[in-house]
């Protein structure tokens, strides 16, 4: 699946990249992420999840063909 | 190949640009024309809001910022949280428009217009319209500082207290 990330979590990972392994919810894929880069993992809890871009939540299936953007708290204005 | 001089500054969407610069603008916001934009025959009171860079945050001197956004979420959110408004104080207009990229100090870098009967809803609404913004929309802040570092904007930190990143406390 295609991962897409924003702002500061850029700082972690690459702005778009493929993760190799099949993440069945957004639990999973945080999960796969922190095994990417740890640093990660505070940030990681305080993001939103969105596909198609709708948010959803951790009861959404994700698929392998997904496209996940990952979302960090707002800090517009 | 030949680039086009007159190219918009970058974007990030395959969004139209036309769509990208109603809620979303790379470019500096024009507020004395919004406001132009905002009277209407049946509105006793405008409220304007324009969040500005400031030249320090937390007892650092920023030097300018960033802004990053994910348009195709942002604009739908935007839209949603004004019409929301619109029809909760029955406003006769609600404006907001978000700059991206590079801004220096003093810049605008958020602007919200309500327009309604009496000054009340349109001070009620704007300041609900610019929260859900700062709280909701993904648009994202990057502060450059004067010694040379940056560090990425946290001004949503209700997730902490909430223990859900959907679910905001509102001032």
């Amino acid at each position: 699946m295609k991962i897409h990330v924003y702002a500061t979590l850029k700082d972690y990972f690459s702005s778009e990249f493929e993760l190799q392994t099949v993440a069945h919810n957004t639990d999973e894929l945080k999960r796969h992420l922190v095994q990417i880069n740890d640093q990660a993992e505070q940030i990681l809890d305080s993001c939103r999840f969105a596909v198609e871009d709708g948010f959803i939540d951790n009861d959404y299936k994700l698929k392998e063909n997904d496209t996940v953007i990952i979302i960090p708290p707002a800090s517009g204005g | 190949m030949i680039r086009s001089s007159s190219s918009l500054p970058p974007v990030e969407a395959n969004e139209p640009s036309l769509e990208v610069s109603e809620v979303i603008s790379a470019a500096p916001l024009d507020i004395v024309g919004l406001l132009s934009g905002a009277h209407h025959p049946a509105a006793g009171a405008i409220v304007l809001f324009s969040g500005e860079v400031r030249e320090h945050n937390k007892g650092r001197e920023v030097a300018y910022l960033e802004y990053e956004a994910y348009p195709p979420m942002a604009i739908r959110m935007i839209h949603e949280i004004l019409a929301d408004a619109r029809e909760k104080w029955g406003l006769q207009h609600a404006i907001a428009q978000h700059r991206i990229g590079r801004l220096a100090i003093g810049e605008s870098a958020v602007v919200v217009i309500t327009a309604s009967s009496h000054r009340r809803e349109a001070y009620e609404a704007n300041r609900h319209i610019i929260d859900r913004i700062k709280h909701e929309v993904p648009i994202w802040k990057c502060e450059y500082y004067a010694d040379g570092s940056h560090q990425w904007g946290n001004n949503c930190n209700c997730h902490a207290t909430t223990g859900d990143a959907a679910k905001h406390i509102y001032e």
